[in-house]
């Protein structure tokens, strides 16, 4: 699905250098779950961003279903990300001014979708993460797990490929961190690729395969046979 | 306390940099405009004030009836001859005053100069207290004596010490000099910008005219102009209304019925209200719109700040939050702000204050006034101003901060932001349907302007080199042979005289009717007495039948003719009833006078509905005869490209011509401009103003958008990562600007559509595209603010989404 060369990444300020990703070479096949892993300021976000075409890398090309999209403009991203990519963040990040059902479609108007379809597949997506008692309520007035449960919902809502999750638990005790991990497990074994940022080993355990970065390098890559 | 607040304010100007310059400039230029404006309105209605007498001195005017077709409502003079009445008849009165303007002829020695004297009823000088250099205030009751200002003292002789000097009008009658006063300060009536060439130079008694000019002591009922002005001196226990009631028995009284339908009244005036009175006399009340408007500029920028320091206050709650867990009280925090805004309106208003002291002198050159701060008399004045303005636009952002709940403040500074979302609409729609509505009026006076001076291009008025004050025995004597002499001239292509110009503001006019002796059918025939070139000279084409020429001996008025043959114009011709052009001519209508027989005129031409007075005035029935020795105007007719050299031309030619009297000469586009003035003055003046409020306006936008895109940064992360294009952000951002700006609109456009139909009104002419022209100002603002909105709207869409998102 989608294959990394030699790709890194450099932040200038005025007199200071600071690499963020050096040299990596990673290659994430169709319906795979893969975590990565290191301390903190190794990188991780860094890639999921990069991988999410949220930001571009310094050096080093980046093919994303075989189409090398190291060059391609900021709305060109755009269209490949809306198509294929959904993101899950550790703030959840929903917009306070709108319900759930809303921040949920949200992910929709920017497709060409009309309004009824639309709709029906917020609801029913709202059945599948079981939130749909909650779809009129605001982000303000959730448990930090139903938030995330929403934030998923709208991540895979336009029936995105794959799924980039920057610390999905970080913010949610064990009980809901356990929900929503099995939530994305749920979605793996649908075919849907997920990438995710984690600190946890034991939330790690639900990928299958880890990648371990340190001061933006990959130091291992762990494969694991079962789940 | 005290200082700590004060402390967090200075330091709070210089946090955000942005905020505070796009704060502090709202109001330094609100200020300074309504300051700027308050102060020029103060000055000019407060002119004339030093004079001794000043509360006691009341000037009359006259009031026209509608119908009269004149162009003007009122004049600030009445007629010569009510004033032997008055004084007669109402014996409280302590003094009255006539005075007359005439242009003479000043011989000195070998130096001859034309200058406009003021000719007045002795009590003048009981009524204004001149500041004598020589002589004193008897210096009228001498029947030939003449006082001189400083100024034209030192002209004409080099000193000041001129008593019983001679000085001799157009070469026949001789005043001396009886008294010489110091020169009048610049803020009084006798110096009004407005009405140009009322000089207060030359004063002499009326004898002094009787005898120069043959002109009646008694005065007359037949001639009005606006410098004439007579003045009443009243006993202080007398009021002006007492003053009104006796001078509508007079009135009454001795103007003879048939006039009473042109003049409906008398009114009396303060003498403060002498220099602004041609706004009101030609009906444009534009002290009262600087007024609005300075008040309307200084509302916008206290908007602005409200509406910026309520959308920034909203940042700093983690600060209330705080103060407020340390125990501080909704009072105390209420202080604090207000200090906020009372300091930031006292820098301002300290600016703005420095920004006069520079403004001031060059406007005051510019336009020969003396305006200036008296500290002493404003102080109070510009602390309430200013004490006013802060309090005023610190109060809602203090109490939308202060109503935060301290937890919430400290928990998530941002959750409160949608509240005062809707306040800030408001003042939004407020500051901009000003701005709409000042800009929409502006356009209107702009375009309505253009009209009437587009209309003054029916003459040839760039190509007409005009000569004054013909009306002087020896140089009517002498006026075929001049004529033929400038006919030699290069260049000249036409050379015609006339009793009135183009666009002058003349009123000469009679009573006419196609029965005679019935006046039922009876209308105002304005008259022009024209030599047989002037049709040509000036381009008024014939619809129907002949010019008037010499050829033909009742063509020529001569006085005493009875029955003369006239051109008409085809409004004339409507008004006496004839159908067309054609079926008018051979035809004969009378006018109406009182002391002779009627005269017969019989219709020889017809030319079409030209307005010939132009500016705001309704087109008149128009009659022009050929009457020798009425010609006051000579007008040069100049092919184009030489004028100046021809000029010099011309002059050599008069000099040659006609020896005793010195060429009086100007451009008619010159006599056009002069009214003109008018009318600029009052489009320039709200330009001014219209700029200022929408810059202002739009600073406002710019500042409230700026927040706005940044409190919204996190959202429009989202929706990027979520997929949206630029354009979906950029839209999203206006529209939620557009909506008050619409409302704006809404209120702006009916409201400035009322305000132009008030100006429009005074013109006979008027603009059609009214309509049009208001949308279009509802578009220019609209455009601006989508603009100002896009600006920020481009470059947060712009902006990595993964920043709004990790660092919120």
């Amino acid at each position: 699905m989608l294959k990394m060369h030699n790709l890194s990444k450099l932040y200038r300020t005025n007199d200071i250098e600071t690499i963020a990703l050096n040299c990596i070479n990673i290659e994430i096949d169709t319906g795979e779950f893969v975590a990565i892993m290191g301390p903190s300021g190794c990188g991780k976000s860094t890639l999921l961003n990069i991988i999410g075409m949220l930001d571009t890398a310094s050096e080093g090309q980046y093919f994303f279903n075989d189409e090398d999209i190291s060059n391609h403009s900021e709305s060109q991203l755009s269209q490949i990300r809306k198509r294929n990519i959904g993101f899950i963040f550790q703030s959840f990040n929903l917009i306070d001014e709108l319900n759930v059902s809303e921040n949920i479609e949200l992910a929709l108007l920017y497709h060409d979708m009309a309004k009824k379809e639309r709709k029906d597949r917020v609801a029913q997506i709202m059945d599948k993460v079981g939130i749909a008692h909650r779809a009129k309520h605001m982000p303000s007035q959730l448990s930090g797990g139903q938030q995330q449960r929403v934030a998923v919902a709208r991540a895979v809502v336009g029936n995105q490929k794959l799924i980039l999750a920057d610390e999905p638990t970080g913010n949610l005790d064990s009980a809901h961190g356990q929900e929503v991990m099995e939530m994305l497990q749920g979605l793996n074994s649908e075919g849907t690729t997920i990438v995710m940022v984690t600190h946890s080993p034991t939330h790690s355990d639900y990928a299958r395969r880890t990648i371990n970065l340190f001061d933006g390098h990959v130091v291992t890559e762990n494969l694991r046979a079962t789940g | 306390m005290l200082n700590n607040y004060i402390l967090i304010a200075w330091r709070q100007l210089f946090k955000n940099k942005l905020y505070t310059t796009i704060n502090m400039l709202g109001l330094v230029t609100g200020l300074t405009v309504y300051l700027f404006g308050t102060l020029l309105v103060d000055y000019e209605e407060n002119h004339d004030a030093f004079y001794k007498n000043f509360e006691r001195i009341f000037t009359v005017g006259t009031v026209f009836s509608p119908t009269a077709n004149i162009g003007v409502s009122q004049d600030p003079s009445i007629y010569s001859g009510f004033t032997p009445f008055i004084k007669a008849e109402v014996e409280e009165i302590e003094s009255i005053a006539r005075t007359i303007h005439r242009k003479f002829l000043l011989t000195v020695g070998d130096d001859n100069y034309y200058q406009d004297i003021r000719f007045a009823d002795p009590a003048l000088l009981t009524i204004f207290d001149l500041d004598y250099i020589e002589g004193n205030s008897d210096a009228l009751k001498e029947p030939e004596g003449v006082l001189l200002s400083e100024n034209t003292a030192r002209k004409l002789f080099g000193s000041t010490s001129v008593i019983g000097e001679l000085i001799t009008l157009d070469h026949k009658t001789t005043l001396h000099v009886t008294a010489v006063f110091k020169n009048l300060p610049r803020n009084t009536h006798f110096n009004s910008a407005l009405i140009g060439g009322l000089e207060f130079e030359v004063v002499a008694p009326l004898t002094a005219l009787n005898k120069a000019a043959d002109w009646d002591l008694a005065g007359n009922f037949n001639n009005l102009s606006s410098g004439n002005y007579t003045y009443i001196l009243l006993p202080a226990a007398k009021t002006l209304s007492w003053l009104q009631t006796q001078m509508d028995n007079i009135w009454k009284k001795h103007l003879n019925e048939d006039h009473k339908e042109f003049v409906t009244g008398l009114k009396v005036l303060p003498l403060a209200k002498a220099n602004t009175f041609i706004w009101s006399m030609i009906g444009l009340p534009i002290m009262e719109s600087i007024k609005l408007l300075a008040i309307m500029v200084l509302v916008i920028a206290i908007v602005n700040y409200t509406n910026l320091a309520t959308a920034q206050s909203l940042s700093r709650a983690r600060e209330v939050g705080l103060r407020k867990t340390m125990g501080a009280d909704k009072k105390q925090l209420l202080a604090q702000f207000l200090i906020e805004g009372l300091v930031i309106a006292f820098i301002s208003m300290f600016i703005a204050m420095a920004i006069l002291e520079i403004i001031i002198p060059l406007f005051n050159n510019l336009t020969e006034k003396s305006l200036q701060i008296n500290y002493l008399h404003t102080l109070p004045w510009l602390l309430a101003t200013t004490t006013i303005v802060g309090l005023v636009a610190g109060a809602y952002p203090a109490y939308m901060v202060t109503r935060v709940k301290p937890i919430e403040a400290l928990r998530d500074a941002g959750a409160s932001g949608v509240k005062g979302s809707l306040f800030r609409s408001v003042m939004l729609g407020l500051q901009f349907s000003i701005s709409i509505f000042i800009l929409a009026t502006v356009l209107i006076v702009y375009f309505q302007n253009k009209k009437v001076q587009d209309a003054g291009d029916i003459y040839p008025r760039s190509q007409i080199i005009t000569l004054q004050r013909l009306d002087v025995e020896e140089i009517q004597n002498k006026l075929d042979s001049l004529k033929n002499e400038l006919k030699k001239i290069p260049g000249v292509s036409h050379v015609s005289y006339s009793s009135d110009l183009p666009y002058r503001q003349g009123n000469s006019s009679f009573t006419a009717g196609p029965v005679l002796g019935n006046k039922d059918l009876s209308f105002l025939l304005k008259q022009l007495s024209v030599d047989e070139d002037f049709l040509s000279t000036y381009e008024i084409p014939l619809i129907a039948g002949r010019a008037l020429s010499r050829d033909y001996s009742a063509d020529i008025f001569l006085k005493d003719m009875l029955a003369i043959n006239v051109v008409l114009n085809q409004l004339a011709i409507e008004k006496l009833g004839y159908a067309s052009a054609n079926e008018a001519l051979g035809k004969t209508f009378y006018d109406f006078p009182n002391s002779r027989e009627p005269r017969a005129y019989t219709i020889k031409g017809v030319t079409p509905t030209q307005n010939f007075v132009g500016f705001h005035n309704a087109n008149k029935p128009m009659v022009f005869y050929l009457r020798p020795s009425f010609f006051d105007y000579a007008s040069v007719r100049v092919s184009h490209q030489d004028l100046s050299e021809t000029l010099v031309l011309i002059e050599e030619t008069w000099d040659r011509v006609i020896t005793d009297y010195p060429i009086q000469t100007s451009f008619l586009d010159k006599v056009f401009n002069d009214m003109f003035r008018i009318f600029d003055t009052m489009m320039k003046s709200l330009g001014l103003f219209a700029a200022v409020a929408l810059i202002l306006s739009l600073i406002g936008l710019f500042g409230l958008a700026a927040f706005m895109a940044q409190s919204r940064t996190k959202e429009i992360g989202i929706r990027k990562v979520m997929g949206a294009n630029m354009l979906q952000i950029i839209s999203l951002l206006i529209i939620q600007f557009s909506k008050p700006v619409m409302w704006a609109l809404l209120i702006a456009l009916p409201l400035a559509y009322f305000a132009s139909e008030q100006y429009l009104n005074f013109f006979s002419d008027r603009i059609t595209m009214q309509a049009v022209i208001i949308a279009m100002a509802g578009l220019i603002s609209i455009l601006f603010a989508w603009l100002i909105v896009g600006i920020h709207a481009i470059r947060i869409a712009t902006a990595n989404p993964i920043k709004a998102l990790r660092y919120e």
